[in-house]
């Protein structure tokens, strides 16, 4: 719930207006002009196929443990396509459990009062290190694990695997993983197929250097949010009541009538499982010098399928620590609820013809629900030397729905040139057009 | 065709232009682009409420729109109350 006292303060959010990650994103495959009156070369990447998002559904799921549960053995693998873990040793198989039944997570959400923090999601304690060290069970040699970018290390001596379960307060165990379903190859496949539809204008270098085998897999940290609020938004609206013409000729314009009504909305609603991205840097959209709004397009994730934390899915793949709080992350889910709101009120003022222009907004939040998840994205990464270091450009593929989004580096002086062509030849044809007529 | 009425054609050039850079750009760079919560997340409302009141009316306007029309623009914040 906001404090009265102290207004949560809006998240840094530099760029804004069109063509930001602040403008409601466009309906999937739009694009603003009709491809068929552009060239041919133009027309055949916009018309190709866009990679194929799955729609996944994972299977009824059970008991976790971190050694396999039949015989012992630490060296464990997660099955890829699946949720199910394997033992290497005795090839025992078995599934982890569902956080959502394990939790109660989807029930509920109208009487949610207050905040609810899972245990992984609690504030991260400022002195917790992120390397950890373990004495090895098998043999007693030491082995360290950094955090930040692993969750499993091996023992060097006897081969013992180590994964990180218990939740320290550094932030790096959340409380449900949700493991990969897409595969390396497929991801490379996805890559390529997107990375194809724009290669006629695409960066030189960018095209030499194009090898999307380099795709890494990686957990990235999320916070999944349950929402119990009420908005309320009033403003102005305007409904037409008369259109004319006066003058004539040259002279002639359209005039309108209309009336103005004091509009006032209010709406209760909840909202289950919505991803937020609980690391500072991953969060931060500012699409002059990150790409981070690319992995923030293919959210979201089926995180109804999220099992229980198991270091053992993330065998094999780096991870990403979260590093901040759910007081901290406050701001962007009022935002959100908000925006939310004003989407959900937008049916209701249907009549209001000529528009609506909301002045003020209230939201209050009756309760909210937050658990910590590492979610599997496929990351390829092209940097772009420039100034103030350059730009990093993501293709990211969503490891569930194998959702995929791109930032593909362009040829300047290409671009411009085929814009000056096509200004150039609708400015002739209108003038053209104008020596004819007069 | 009339001189005043042609004139404004001079700029389907530059318009024509700017437009495919944009549309383009984004194509390539789609820095528009960012999740759509607002219809890709359950949500799940109660009937939404409220009240309309005629207060004015405008004659004689040649805006084909309420200036500052933001009921789309769900992104777009404005004064918070609490």
């Amino acid at each position: 719930m906001s404090d009265p006292k102290t207004p949560p303060p809006l998240p840094a959010a530099p760029v804004t207006g069109p063509g930001s990650p602040r403008d409601v994103p466009p309906l999937p495959v739009q694009f603003p002009i009709d491809p068929a009156t552009l060239p041919g070369a133009i027309r055949d990447e916009l018309e190709a196929p866009d990679p194929v998002a799955l729609d996944t559904a994972s299977p009824e799921l059970r008991d976790g443990l971190n050694r396999c549960p039949k015989c012992g053995a630490t060296d464990i693998r997660h099955k890829l396509g699946s949720d199910v873990l394997v033992c290497q040793y005795c090839r025992h198989e078995w599934q982890g459990e569902r956080v959502e039944e394990a939790f109660g997570l989807g029930e509920g959400l109208d009487r949610l009062r207050g905040t609810v923090i899972a245990s992984g999601a609690r504030d991260i304690d400022a002195g917790a290190a992120s390397l950890m060290s373990f004495k090895c069970t098998g043999c007693g040699a030491e082995v360290t694990i950094n955090t930040e970018s692993a969750m499993t290390a091996r023992c060097h001596w006897c081969r013992h695997v180590f994964g990180v379960n218990e939740q320290i307060a550094n932030g790096a165990v959340p409380d449900a993983v949700l493991p990969f379903h897409i595969g390396k190859e497929d991801a490379v496949a996805r890559i390529r197929q997107f990375v194809d539809k724009r290669r006629l204008f695409a960066l030189k270098a960018f095209k030499e250097q194009f090898t999307p085998e380099n795709v890494v897999g990686v957990y990235l940290p999320y916070m999944i949010v349950d929402g119990n609020a009420s908005a309320a938004v009033s403003g102005k609206g305007e409904i037409k009541t008369r259109e004319y013409t006066r003058g004539s000729g040259n002279n002639r314009k359209t005039y309108y009538d209309a009336d103005v009504y004091q509009v006032d909305r209010r709406v209760d609603f909840t909202v289950d499982d919505l991803p937020l991205e609980s690391s500072a840097e991953r969060g931060n959209l500012d699409t002059r010098v990150n790409t981070n709004n690319i992995i923030n397009t293919i959210l979201p994730f089926d995180t109804k399928n999220a099992l229980k934390w198991n270091a053992s899915y993330l065998l094999g793949y780096t991870s990403e620590k979260r590093d901040l709080d759910v007081e901290r992350m406050r701001p962007r889910l009022e935002d959100q609820l908000l925006s939310i709101a004003r989407a959900q009120v937008a049916g209701s003022v249907r009549r209001y013809d000529r528009g609506v222009r909301w002045e003020r907004e209230q939201l209050e939040v009756h309760g909210t629900r937050w658990v910590s998840m590492y979610l599997p994205v496929w990351l390829y990464s092209y940097h772009q030397p420039g100034r103030n270091g350059g730009l990093l450009h993501y293709i990211a593929v969503n490891g569930r729905t194998g959702e995929t989004m791109g930032s593909v580096p362009v040829q300047q002086w290409k671009l411009l040139l085929a814009a000056l062509t096509t200004g150039t030849i609708i400015e002739s044809l209108v003038l053209w057009f104008l020596v004819v007529a007069s | 065709m009339s001189d005043d009425g042609g004139l404004w054609l001079l700029a389907a050039g530059p318009i024509g232009a700017t437009a495919l850079y944009w549309a383009l750009y984004r194509y390539y760079r789609n820095t528009d682009k960012s999740h759509a919560f607002e219809r890709e997340t359950t949500v799940e409302a109660k009937p939404v409420t409220g009240s309309d009141t005629l207060i004015d009316t405008v004659t004689g306007t040649r805006e084909t729109r309420i200036s500052g029309d933001n009921v789309h623009d769900y992104r777009a914040r404005v004064r918070r109350d609490g």
